[in-house]
């Protein structure tokens, strides 16, 4: 279960955060920046497993806590900082995934020598198997996976992710993309159902 | 319970989302249930397929991410679009078209600054294939009309060129290290960023040491520091980041500092690390001037 650096997720604001927050409000750079450096590794963690593009992870960083800087002064302590952070966070997001639905500008697989790779295999996480033919199973499921998540509307396949990858409750991912637990748990419905249709056998 | 009721709720049983007498519910069901075991059992297979493509973020990036940030709120954005021209511009150019000869002119901000960057430019033609078309800009020194009605103008003329080149080609280095110390910040910020890919040159070393110790903006010290990163175990760098990390004024420059120092420890560091945990004032950077101390099993006082 992934937290947030400031407590557990969804709760209240702790003091040590509330204290940065009015510090950071009244112009203390350094008390922003620490703001910024407890939440931040989540948030990119988020866009990397989203959008599965380092530069585009950079660019949602950027936004939205250039967004966080810029209105921290209307921020009221009506809810969890956490959560109002993940509404700029997820609206960010959705923007890059519904423009990648109109384009479907970023192909989630390159083409190698080998055949096609997911894109991040390329330059990080696992080395290649060294078993052929569990190693080509893996690619074909990691492209039947892409393939499936591409699928999914922007929302679904944003409350799938960051309750699998961030280990958010659907209550806290209601409350970031304005709707009700409810509607977050319906969200999570259909996208498994869907992921599951379109990949059959292989799991 | 029906099947069809208890499929609905597999995933939100699976992420821990039911209510306790939910959960109750669809175990006793599945107990008795092949097909909705089978559900589950999928349930957890696709999990596992996902926790595969699972990504974590390079601490670099993170760090670059930083650095984007503290830039673009410190010092204006990195990557700033070329400013649209201004009526007092559209009336220099007018001036020039009717004093052909004159050039067009400018005020004097900054004039030093192009003044050197103009005289690499000059330079560079020969090596490098400039482009675009020259600007003229003029500084006038002083205005004396004499008898006869007309007027004498002194100016001082600055030429824009464009260059362009490879990162390697050592007259655009020489270039950028001119721009490192340029008076808009956002141009010291991008000469920096693009300077970091170099900094196995001596020259280019050096120029990321003193932005370290001198810029004022601390975004564009920041990118130094990551320029320097592949340098952490050089004895001139890590003179200058014990220096910094004693006089720095800006938390992230000094939590930066410690990584890189605690990278590749040597004994120099310890004392000093020791006489400042007592003083820092910022949380972060005492707890990680502690871990780190911790980490190298020294004390954290100096008795």
């Amino acid at each position: 279960m992934a937290q947030d650096a400031a407590g557990t997720v969804g709760a209240r604001v702790s003091p040590q955060v509330d204290s940065l927050i009015r510090a950071a409000q009244a112009g203390d750079q350094d008390a922003f920046e620490q703001l910024v450096r407890t939440y931040d590794q989540s948030v990119l963690r988020l866009a990397m497993n989203l959008l599965r593009s380092a530069e585009d992870s950079r660019d949602v960083y950027q936004e939205a806590f250039l967004r966080v800087y810029r209105n921290l002064h209307a921020f009221r302590f009506d809810c969890s900082f956490h959560t109002w952070l993940y509404r700029i966070v997820t609206n960010i997001c959705l923007d890059q995934l519904r423009k990648r639905k109109v384009r479907k500008e970023e192909s989630p697989t390159i083409e190698t020598r080998e055949g096609p790779m997911d894109r991040m295999d390329t330059f990080e996480e696992e080395a290649a198997h060294a078993d052929p033919e569990r190693s080509l199973w893996n690619r074909q499921l990691k492209q039947r996976i892409e393939s499936a998540l591409e699928d999914l509307t922007p929302r679904e396949r944003l409350v799938f992710e960051m309750r699998h990858y961030e280990g958010l409750r659907l209550r806290n991912i209601g409350e970031a993309l304005g709707t009700t637990e409810e509607a977050a748990k319906n969200c999570l419905f259909r996208a498994t159902r869907k992921m599951r249709a379109v990949l059959g056998d292989f799991t | 319970m029906t099947c069809d009721s208890i499929l609905k709720l597999i995933p939100l049983y699976y992420y821990g989302e039911l209510t306790a007498d939910e959960e109750e519910r669809v175990e006793e069901h599945t107990h008795g249930c092949p097909a909705c075991t089978r559900e589950l059992v999928q349930q957890r297979a696709l999990a596992a397929a996902l926790d595969k493509r699972r990504m974590v973020a390079a601490p670099m990036l993170l760090e670059d991410c930083r650095s984007d940030l503290i830039a673009a709120i410190q010092g204006g954005a990195p990557r700033v679009a070329p400013a649209v021209m201004g009526p007092w511009r559209l009336f220099l150019n007018a001036m020039a078209a009717s004093w052909s000869g004159v050039g067009r002119l400018r005020g004097p901000v900054g004039a030093l600054a192009l003044i050197a960057i103009g005289f690499f430019a000059a330079r560079l033609t020969d090596t490098t294939a400039p482009s675009g078309t020259d600007d003229v800009y003029s500084t006038v020194r002083s205005v004396q009309p004499d008898n006869a009605g007309g007027v004498a103008i002194s100016l001082d003329e600055t030429r824009r060129k464009v260059v362009q080149g490879r990162m390697d080609n050592a007259n655009i280095q020489r270039l950028l290290l001119a721009a490192a110390h340029e008076d808009n910040p956002a141009v010291r910020v991008e000469s920096v960023d693009l300077l970091r890919s170099q900094s196995g040159s001596t020259e280019v070393r050096d120029a990321l040491l003193n932005v370290l110790s001198q810029d004022t903006n601390a975004g564009v010290r920041l990118k130094a520091l990551g320029g320097l990163k592949p340098l952490a175990g050089d004895a001139e760098v890590r003179k200058t980041l014990r220096r910094v990390l004693l006089a720095d004024d800006n938390v992230a420059v000094r939590l930066l500092v410690i990584d890189l120092l605690v990278a590749n420890r040597d004994d120099n560091m310890v004392g000093m690390m020791q006489g400042l945990v007592q003083k820092e004032n910022n949380n972060s950077v005492r707890l990680k001037l502690e871990k780190a101390l911790k980490d190298m099993n020294a004390s954290i006082g100096t008795f």
